[in-house]
């Protein structure tokens, strides 16, 4: 019954597309509960058919609600960092290079946050993509910046590539629970709207 | 995916271009259709532009608005460049309160501006599907159907491409039936708009099932609701427009004539008023012909409103018998005993076998609108919401019009 009732709904709809069939009101009365039906049905059957994978948020992608990729990498100090440590605060990820001047001007921005927020774990890790960029133009302007937060090392793009890093600057917001709550690419990421996600991280914290 | 396309030194976020492309392609398919169905273009394109623009001052105003801590902390990055600080709910509320405000202003009327506004709306919904797709969001449950796509470490339903091919049959749908964007192809106004929508919300409702992040209400996707929602109201407007109360509308016809026109005019009145109530009629202007052809007789016009239940092609027919009885032959155009025409129908914005309803003669030409504004002074275009004075305004059309004052009849004015 429903797929002959599916047929003529078809039928009915190429001819209004060509025009050859002018529609009456029962016809037309006819085409709308049927669609109604159908749709109503799918929307009945959706969580039978397709449930959710509760699966799909355990695991790591660079994405918005998945885990953020593991990963560890060195300091120029020789220092290892690995991001699993911090977990169970917020953690700035920023890709950048020596070279790239939106990444110039979006720094300093984020050493203001990072000082206003380091008392309260909040970590930024500044990992320079150092297989697309020279380390020691790199450690020259991080040093004369007198940045506070970690610089990590990046030299053969394993880690931007887990990461699917296109452009420089690209900054990963990861929750305390080691989810992804943003991925900015560019200029997006301003010290304002960071100091709003944060702040609304460290009161839902306190709650 | 691939989320950056690299363009020289620049890297353009493919989803930004996407969306930019959509809304120039939509514009000026809008703004083609909206030239063609006779609304009023060239308001209907600012409309867009400035509702842009308000939709995005909009949305920052929500994020603010949403996060006031932004002002003690940091206000001067409210107007950075970010793309990330907007909220898109408030800023589609701001956008569509902007439009609407505007189309007030102009008097533009409801449904043929939105009738002109469909592929614009169509565009930017395949825009929305195609960005997602370019930066891998709103992406789909794993699958092992052979169209999957790795994406985010699994085999996924491609569920933006599905919304975007849909979204594309739609629109061609609408170009077909459009016949390319020249005529609404319904008698009625709204009709292609409320039928445009209700596609929409099918294809979201349907498409939203094979959607990976999902917004429960109870144990049901929230958006399917809303489509569910928006899909019963389409129809419902649908069933309004496309089949509206069987009740009398004013019909605006004009009478013309260059062969004896004072016996022909009143023969015509009283053969229309056998069939039509008259509601109100003009006096009758002299006009040269507007072709300046010297073997062509000075033409006598006047307008009429007649009401009727007839539909257009049945009241065509009539008004053709009239003429016909009147000695008129079709076809000549220098003696012409007697000419009608429908000028406006209604409000109905349509094309019918060549002719365009409301008629375009009458932003042409004088010996049209000069009577329409004697007799309706208060008259607005149904398809642009011009008003007559602003349309006598900008006629260019040189031959005069001259009020004959006449007394016979039983006319007195």
């Amino acid at each position: 019954m429903l797929i002959h009732q599916f047929k003529s709904l078809c039928y009915y709809l190429l001819a209004l597309i060509d025009r050859k069939e002018s529609v009456n009101k029962k016809l037309f009365i006819s085409i709308a509960i049927t669609i109604t039906l159908f749709s109503l049905a799918w929307i009945i059957f959706t969580p039978v058919f397709f449930p959710i994978v509760h699966a799909d948020g355990l695991q790591t992608a660079p994405h918005r609600g998945f885990f953020a990729p593991p990963f560890n990498l060195t300091t120029p100090q020789g220092d290892i960092h690995t991001l699993a440590n911090y977990q169970g605060a917020p953690v700035l990820i920023i890709f950048w290079a020596s070279w790239c001047s939106v990444c110039k001007s979006t720094l300093p921005g984020l050493e203001a946050v990072y000082r206003d927020y380091a008392p309260q774990g909040f970590a930024i890790l500044a990992v320079n993509t150092t297989n697309q960029d020279n380390l020691s133009e790199a450690k020259a302007y991080f040093q004369s910046q007198a940045y506070t937060f970690t610089m990590l090392l990046d030299p053969d793009g394993a880690v931007a590539n887990a990461y699917q890093m296109r452009a420089v600057p690209t900054s990963i917001l990861v929750n305390p629970d080691g989810n992804i709550s943003d991925v900015i690419i560019g200029s997006g990421l301003t010290e304002g709207l960071l100091r709003v996600r944060l702040e609304s991280l460290f009161t839902q914290g306190e709650d | 995916m691939f989320p950056i396309i690299n363009i020289g030194p620049l890297a353009i976020q493919a989803a930004s271009f996407i969306l930019l492309l959509s809304f120039f392609i939509g514009s000026f398919l809008t703004g083609k259709f909206s030239t063609n169905i006779g609304t009023h273009t060239e308001a209907i394109e600012n409309g867009i532009l400035i509702g842009l623009i308000a939709g995005i001052l909009g949305a920052r105003l929500g994020f603010m608005l949403k996060n006031p801590s932004i002002m003690t902390i940091n206000p001067l990055s409210l107007f950075s460049l970010s793309p990330s600080m907007l909220d898109a709910s408030f800023g589609i509320l701001v956008g569509i309160l902007t439009l609407i405000i505007l189309a007030q202003r102009k008097h533009l009327p409801l449904w043929p501006t939105l009738d002109a506004l469909t592929p614009f709306c169509l565009l930017i919904f395949m825009g929305i599907h195609l960005a997602n797709f370019a930066n891998g969001s709103a992406y789909g449950i794993p699958t092992q159907m052979p169209w999957g796509i790795s994406l985010w470490n699994a085999t996924r339903h491609p569920v933006q491409l599905y919304g975007f091919i849909l979204g594309a049959v739609l629109t061609l749908a609408l170009l077909i039936r459009t016949r390319w964007l020249k005529t609404t192809g319904f008698m009625h106004n709204g009709v292609l708009f409320s039928a445009a929508i209700a596609g929409i919300a099918v294809i979201t409702l349907f498409t939203r099932a094979f959607n990976a992040e999902k917004f429960l209400l109870g144990q049901f996707d929230f958006y399917q609701l809303i489509a569910f929602g928006s899909l019963l109201c389409a129809m419902a407007l649908l069933y309004v427009r496309a089949f509206p109360r069987k009740r009398k509308i004013g019909v605006i016809i004009s009478m013309g004539s260059n062969i004896d026109p004072q016996s022909n005019f009143s023969q015509a009145e009283d053969l229309l008023a056998d069939q039509f109530r008259i509601r109100r009629k003009s006096g009758a202007y002299l006009t040269e012909d507007v072709h300046r052809r010297p073997e062509v007789n000075p033409f006598h016009n006047k307008v009429l409103e007649i009401e009727t239940n007839l539909p257009y092609p049945v009241l065509d027919a009539r008004l053709k018998a009239i003429e016909k009885q009147l000695g008129r032959e079709t076809g000549e155009k220098v003696q012409v005993a007697l000419d009608l025409d429908i000028l406006t129908y209604g409000d109905c914005v349509f094309k019918a076998a060549h002719h365009h309803i409301p008629s375009p003669d009458m932003l042409k030409y004088r010996y049209l609108a000069m009577p329409l504004a004697e007799m309706l002074p208060g008259f607005r275009h149904p398809a642009t919401g011009v008003s007559i004075q602003e349309i006598l305004e900008k006629i260019t059309d040189q031959a005069k019009a001259t009020r004959i004052n006449e007394v016979e009849n039983g006319i007195e004015r």
